[in-house]
């Protein structure tokens, strides 16, 4: 891990570290890397990739609508709500 | 030197369900904000998506019709995707395995005929809505429209004009609608197109620099974005300038583009599987079953009404614009036999109804085998045709079974009892004595205002043609 890709992580991820959290996790990346170093040692060919722990397929519903939760319910615990509407910072492109 | 243009066009549709992708939230457009929503839609920590399988089958749907080849292990992966209009700051779709893949369109413009391959087609959910409030200077997030569920339709860059691109949108929404894939409404934004577009010299085999317009909502817009974003590029690469690639957004007022961002490209997404969503096996009976429900292609029954039913090229066009028509118009002639009639009453008097409740041809929801019931009352002239119109409306209300219960119910059923009819004529020439004389005189209008006055007593229900014959005979004998 270079500064650089760090760098473009955190504008991706819209994060801005301080240079002691930068240190930080550059320490990290690196003892990351040379873990994934040995992984890549092992033998693969062959091994289909897995994604799914457990083996199980077609977890799906029918297309019934419902209303389990009124907005209220749902915003009580909001941080900020205004007018039925969940408040946020304001948004920057 | 001269330039062609490579276009390929990312389709977004809104799918017709009753509920959300992921969640049992209503996918209804419109309501107030934050009533469709529940924890999964509105990201709360835990809560796990499960498939909706009508999306599925609206996905293979929509293959099928653009002759795709379904993926029959299809998964779903997290998209990086940092607005708060997806608050769980990734976008649920599909990468690695979509649903369908190596599609075909045929379009017809002034050129000729072409195919435009599609790349594929994903599954994958909207993002809500984000008003900015300028008073408290913050964001107000709706999740009404989180998670309802998309297609995405992803064309080869096979596309070289406006007139192009155009001709290959009205298939889709024609194929689409046909289907009841989605009611592809741009006025509704249940379908929105994103225009990808680059310029390159005639003969180059490398693509030039592409920008990308997002989220255009009509045809119009389209058509003007595209010939200027041509314009755009063939001037910077006549003048030797170098384009970057970017997001545009298209403001069709000033009819210019604007440039938005840089583009991101496919590794910022930094796509991966969401281990939350079991894979999704469609086996043969699936598979099948979806098969069977497609619909003939518009153009198949267009042909089917002409040479076999012996409809008129307009009467034809007029029933294939609309899926919903074709349905009823089919139901409704197996039961009256008569073609020209069922096509008339649905396309003057069905679509006078839907005009009237400012309804479109696709929402013409009456049941075809009562419109036939109707239109045989009709033409055995058990119901007089004023009344059948009644009736008619009558069903855009309710569902009526048995039509002629219905009638006779209501009193609509001609009646055949002559000395009924016999005594209201009589009625009418003893208190209309002017009328008589004026018809004995030879003033045939004096006839229809005694006719009149006593279909109104009889309520419509008299056969024309009886109530005639009576009304000279009785006369002639006053």
């Amino acid at each position: 891990m270079d500064i650089k890709t760090l760098e473009r992580l955190q504008k991706l991820n819209q994060l801005k570290l301080t240079e002691e959290e930068t240190e930080k996790l550059m320490a990290f990346f690196e003892t990351a890397g040379k873990d994934a170093e040995i992984l890549d040692t092992v033998n693969t060919e062959n091994v289909e990739r897995m994604v799914y722990v457990m083996p199980m397929t077609n977890i799906i519903r029918e297309d019934i609508a419902k209303k389990l939760f009124t907005r209220d319910q749902l915003q009580e615990q909001a941080p900020e709500a205004m007018d039925g509407y969940w408040q946020v910072p304001r948004l920057v492109d | 030197m001269k330039y062609e243009t490579v276009i390929g066009l990312e389709v977004h549709v809104e799918l017709a369900t009753k509920s959300k992708i992921f969640c049992s939230c209503s996918a209804e457009f419109g309501g107030e904000q934050n009533d469709h929503v529940c924890p999964a839609c509105a990201g709360m920590p835990g809560m796990l998506p499960i498939v909706n399988k009508k999306v599925v089958d609206l996905g293979m749907t929509a293959g099928m019709m653009l002759n795709c080849d379904i993926n029959r292990v299809t998964t779903f992966d997290k998209k990086s995707y940092y607005y708060p209009d997806l608050p769980n700051a990734y976008q649920t779709t599909q990468w690695f395995a979509p649903i369908c893949v190596n599609g075909r369109v045929d379009i017809e413009t002034s050129n000729g005929p072409k195919s435009i391959r599609i790349k594929q087609i994903h599954m994958e959910e909207d993002a809500g809505k984000l008003v900015h409030d300028d008073w408290t200077d913050t964001t107000l997030v709706d999740f009404n429209r989180t998670s309802v569920p998309l297609i995405e339709i992803v064309s080869q860059p096979d596309i070289s004009s406006a007139e192009e691109a155009i001709a290959y949108l009205e298939r889709l929404r024609d194929l689409l609608r046909f289907a009841k894939v989605s009611d592809c409404r741009w006025e509704q934004g249940s379908m929105r197109c994103d225009v990808n577009l680059s310029v390159r010299p005639v003969g180059s085999d490398k693509l030039g620099v592409r920008s990308e317009m997002k989220n255009m909502n009509s045809l119009s817009a389209i058509s003007r974005a595209i010939k200027y974003e041509i314009a755009r590029h063939t001037k910077a690469v006549e003048n030797g300038e170098t384009l970057i690639q970017d997001t545009r957004r298209w403001d069709d007022n000033e009819g210019k583009s604007y440039a938005m961002r840089s583009k991101e490209t496919a590794g910022d997404y930094r796509y991966f599987p969401d281990p939350n969503i079991m894979p999704v096996v469609i086996d043969d009976e699936w598979f099948d079953g979806i098969k069977a429900t497609l619909p003939e292609l518009p153009e198949v029954k267009r042909a089917k009404y002409i040479d076999e039913l012996g409809l008129s090229e307009y009467d034809a066009d007029q029933l294939v614009s609309s899926r919903a028509l074709c349905d009823v118009f089919e139901d409704a002639v197996a039961v009256c036999g008569s073609a020209k009639e069922a096509a008339n009453w649905i396309i003057t008097d069905c679509m006078q109804v839907l005009n009237k409740k400012k309804m479109t041809a696709d929402m013409l929801d009456i049941n075809g085998t009562s419109l036939g019931q109707l239109i045989k009352l009709v033409s055995e002239d058990k119901v007089s045709r004023g009344n059948a119109k009644r009736i008619l409306a009558a069903m855009f209300e309710n569902h009526i079974a048995d039509v002629e219960a219905y009638a006779k119910e209501f009193g609509f059923i001609v009646s055949n009892d002559t000395s009924a009819i016999e005594a209201i004529v009589k009625e009418a020439i003893a208190s209309d004595p002017k009328s008589v004389a004026d018809f004995k005189a030879g003033k045939e209008k004096a006839l229809m205002a005694l006719f009149g006055k006593c279909m109104k007593q009889l309520k419509g229900n008299a056969n024309p043609q009886v109530l005639r014959e009576i009304l000279i005979a009785e006369i002639n004998k006053a």
